[in-house]
């Protein structure tokens, strides 16, 4: 296990200068098998300290690749440098930051790191199953990821602690054909927060998502293309996450608030209808470990639940502590680095549709021409909210049943506009944490939420 | 240099006592210095310094990997040993080779020392610059760096390259605001192996400023109709990628799922589209110099006069499915340009639509792809006549290529690549 090298760097830090200290590793498994081809087998592992220091409203960043006190000193000392220099050519003249409650967090760790035969031999017994048992397929594939984030952080006028964010996930995907030799493809993350030996136990613990999925791709050959034009539809909890990272969550990062986003005029307005609540969790959602749990941000902020909207009203943003100091809002620590050499950026961490009261059957049951869209493979959003998402997965509502499987289509909308016709939204959540957030750095984060009935714009062919 | 020669020099001795029969190295040491603006003001200077060290071993067939930014001498034996154990853990497969025979070049690109003085009075001035000339803008982030790296790759065969490069890069991403309206976001990159202009007069910067102040109005598209699509040089080279990823790259040519599989040699495009991937062109700033396989990267034509010339498939693929493999590893893009003017591209188009981005999700293997067109403007009777909203386009990329209404005169180069506009016909538009 990383430990802690940099304890003894507070000693160096200049009295009344806001100063992170911070080393990291990050370490990275995968194992790829494409059709039957074992074409990715690598591991990678980074490491090195960082320190930043804030100087009249500007900071200093530096970093370099050695954990030690030597290695930190080197760097908090380029970091000043790098502040004085552009306070010396910017002269903002503002003042220090506000500082925070002193304490040490230190998040729990468990799991060991696996040896890469494991990996390998998980990949190739599930491969082997998905070709005896899966036929007519045109292609397959099976990824296994296990990456992790390990930081200790010195902070002079906040808290320090130890963040740890391990995270395995086995990927399956499969194309097959429809008769009109269209190709069909779906794709399942498995997995979660933990190291592999903590997620999974034996292969054929997979097969029944195996063959659930193997399922899914025979009925999506038998797919239609669903109506263009505006619908009444029920978003599964996978759109809904989308919906509430891609077209909601980055509108309100305080940085793209203040670069014109659309929440810049739409704070304590109504953005959404009354039954829609949407959180930013920090580490735990309603008594349970949320997806990606953080404790402490880079700033040494003590993680909290960042409430974006309450009952349809927008009443927050994320910030960093000094774009909080800026709204008169309390930072609830949503600063986040991925790698030791990234500065603290604003970034979400779990972000979801809070649940409501209406059962999913009941949602179905009330939609007499339309269609349950269940599984996205992609999504993109603009800070005026206009988002764009890909179904790979849905199928038709008619007089409340749901009838034919969906072939791959497009949604989109207006966040702010679309969130007002929601009408019900269902008692229970989905989470997905296997992807990464990209906004200068990477980043994982958790998205998920409640299923949600609304009006939404499909694409047409 | 003397390091990273040693390091690798080490690495593949290692490698082979420890029972690789092929392996190969690269070893990194490199430096960043970065200016972040944030809303339009100064928040933040960065200076990193980094090493990579990434090692690869086959034993009978057989291939492991790993990586690491160390080039101490305890972490560098145990990342052979997780290499090894890697390696022996694969599936052994024939297809795996480097390149043959030994082969030793160096590699000089760029501007490897910076001027950051300079670098910081360009940024200001660019800054006050977009202030003054493009009023509605607000600067969300932006991002100029330098970065630069010295490299050596070596591998079992006797190949050893050493590279030396540096460059400057300017990443803008901003939108437009008048009151509570605001455009869509934009953003715009640059990399320059000299600071000797104005940021300004770099790239497209000058020109998406003005577009993005033209879209802060816009008019939800309604309806639906087919026609035009005349696409922003950076949005062809987008479309352009989409096209090598989905059908001449590794995965779907291993696959077989690719609907070009047999098309090498034959016509896929109109005769007026040449695509290359040269990365010695003059206006490619630090273009790839050797592959990680042991060859010096070489231009070639990806399509010539709407002929496919060559996949993009590494040596691995290649010897898997007996197609050449490709001459570099598919960066440096550059398109020849067409004989018309834009504005004669523009005045030409009946109803159409000049999309400055695309918003859209992978497209189906088929080619099939549809998405949200940001940034842009409908086209009617040969003029702009507004920016839009809310509109999405589709079509199919294959047949796409096949209805090239014309490709421009002007190109854009942005250090990445040397891109033209092109218009083509047949595009589903459709708004609510």
């Amino acid at each position: 296990m990383f430990s802690n090298k940099i304890a003894d760097i507070r000693k160096d830090f200049a009295d009344g200068v806001h100063t992170e200290v911070r080393c990291q590793q990050n370490k990275s498994r995968s194992v790829a098998i494409v059709s039957g081809n074992l074409t990715g087998n690598a591991r990678s592992e980074t490491e090195g300290v960082s320190a930043r220091v804030y100087k009249n409203g500007v900071y200093g960043f530096s970093s370099m690749a050695e954990v030690s006190v030597e290695a930190a000193r080197s760097v908090l000392r380029a970091a000043t440098d790098n502040a004085c220099f552009m306070d010396s050519r910017i002269n903002k003249g503002k003042g220090p930051i506000i500082p925070i409650a002193p304490q040490e967090i230190f998040c729990p760790t468990s799991g060991i790191d696996v040896e890469q035969k494991m990996y390998i031999d998980f990949a190739r017994e599930i491969d082997s199953y998905v070709e005896k048992h899966c036929k007519n397929l045109t292609g397959r594939g099976i990824s296994v990821r296990a990456d992790s984030m390990d930081k200790y952080i010195e902070v002079s006028d906040g808290c320090s602690g130890h963040s740890y964010i391990p995270r395995s996930y086995i990927y399956l995907r499969m194309t097959a054909e429809t008769k009109d030799g269209l190709p069909v493809e779906r794709f399942i993350p498995i997995g979660g927060f933990g190291t592999f030996d903590t997620f999974f136990t034996t292969p054929d613990a997979l097969f029944a998502k195996v063959d659930d999925l193997y399922e899914k791709i025979m009925l999506k050959r038998e797919g239609i293309y669903p109506d263009a034009g505006v619908k009444t539809c029920i978003l599964g909890g996978e759109l809904s996450g989308m919906l509430a990272h891609e077209a909601v969550g980055h509108t309100v990062e305080a940085d793209l608030v203040l670069g014109g986003s659309v929440a810049a005029h739409n704070l304590n307005k109504r953005v959404a209808s009354e039954l829609v609540t949407m959180i930013d969790y920090a580490h735990t959602c309603n008594g349970v470990e949320a997806p990606l749990p953080v404790y402490i941000d880079d700033e040494g902020v003590p993680c909290r639940d960042q409430v974006l909207i309450k009952d349809g009203i927008l009443t927050g943003y994320m910030n960093s502590r000094e774009s909080a100091e800026r709204f008169a809002m309390e930072p609830m620590g949503n600063a986040r680095a991925y790698s030791f050499s990234d500065e603290p950026l604003i970034r979400m961490r779990n972000t979801a549709i809070a649940p409501g009261t209406s059962t999913l059957e009941e949602m179905i049951a009330s939609v007499d021409d339309g269609y349950y869209f269940t599984d996205t493979n992609n999504g993109q959003a603009d800070t005026t909210g206009e988002f764009m998402f890909g179904v790979c997965m849905g199928y038709e509502i008619k007089n409340g049943k749901l009838g034919r499987p969906l072939l791959d289509t497009t949604i989109s909308g207006v966040a702010f506009e679309m969130l007002k016709t929601v009408d019900m939204v269902s008692d229970t959540m989905e989470w997905s944490s296997s992807g990464y957030c990209g906004k200068k750095q990477p980043m994982p984060v958790g998205i998920g939420g409640a299923a949600v009935r609304c009006k939404v714009t499909i694409g047409g062919r | 240099m003397d390091k990273l020669c040693f390091v690798t020099e080490q690495v593949i001795e290692k490698l082979k006592d420890s029972g690789a029969d092929m392996a190969y190295c690269t070893a990194s040491s490199g430096e960043t210095r970065e200016f972040n603006v944030e809303g339009g003001e100064f928040t933040l200077f960065r200076t990193l310094f980094d090493n990579s060290l990434t090692l690869t071993a086959f034993i009978d067939g057989k291939k492991g990997s790993v990586g690491l930014n160390s080039f101490d001498e305890e972490k560098i034996d145990e990342a052979v040993e997780n290499c090894i154990a890697a390696a022996r853990s694969s599936t052994p497969d024939s297809a795996w080779a480097l390149a043959p025979g030994k082969n030793e070049k160096s590699f000089k690109n760029g501007a490897v020392t910076p001027d950051l003085d300079l670098l910081f009075d360009r940024t200001k001035e660019l800054l006050e610059t977009i202030e003054r000339d493009y009023p509605l803008i607000v600067m969300e982030q932006m991002i100029v760096a330098h970065e630069n790296a010295h490299s050596v790759y070596r591998n079992s065969n006797g190949a050893l390259y050493t590279k030396q490069a540096g460059y400057y890069n300017f990443d803008l991403m901003y939108s437009a605001h008048e009151g509570e309206e605001g455009s869509s976001f934009f953003s715009t990159g640059v990399i320059t192996d000299n600071l000797d202009r104005p940021a300004i007069e770099l790239g497209s910067i000058a020109k998406d400023l003005s577009d993005v102040q033209k879209q802060i109005h816009t008019v939800p598209t309604e309806g639906k109709f087919t026609g035009t699509m005349l696409l922003s040089p950076s949005c062809f080279g987008e479309f352009i990628s989409e096209i090598a990823g989905n059908f001449a790259s590794d995965s779907p040519i291993l696959e077989g799922t690719s609907i070009w599989k047999d098309a090498l040699g034959t016509m896929v495009a109109d005769e007026r589209i040449t695509v290359s991937f040269n990365p010695s062109e003059k206006e490619i700033v630090c273009g790839q110099s050797y592959t990680t396989e042991g060859f010096v990267a070489e231009d070639f034509d990806f399509i010539k006069n709407g002929r496919l010339e060559s996949f993009l498939v590494s040596l691995y693929v290649s010897n898997k499915t007996g197609v050449e493999r490709a001459k570099n590893s598919g960066g440096s893009m550059v398109i020849a340009p067409g004989d018309r003017s834009l504005d004669e591209i523009i005045a030409g188009i009946g109803k159409g639509i000049l999309v400055g981005r695309f918003s859209g999700g992978s497209p189906a293997n088929n080619g099939d792809f549809s998405g949200v067109a940001k940034n842009s403007f409908l086209i009617e009777n040969g003029k702009i006549k507004c920016a839009v909203s809310e509109t999405m386009i589709a079509g199919n990329l294959a047949d796409m290529l096949k209805n090239l209404v014309a490709i421009s005169k002007e190109r854009m180069a942005d250090g990445y690549s040397l891109l033209p506009y092109a218009a083509f016909d047949g595009i589903t538009v459709s708004g609510k």
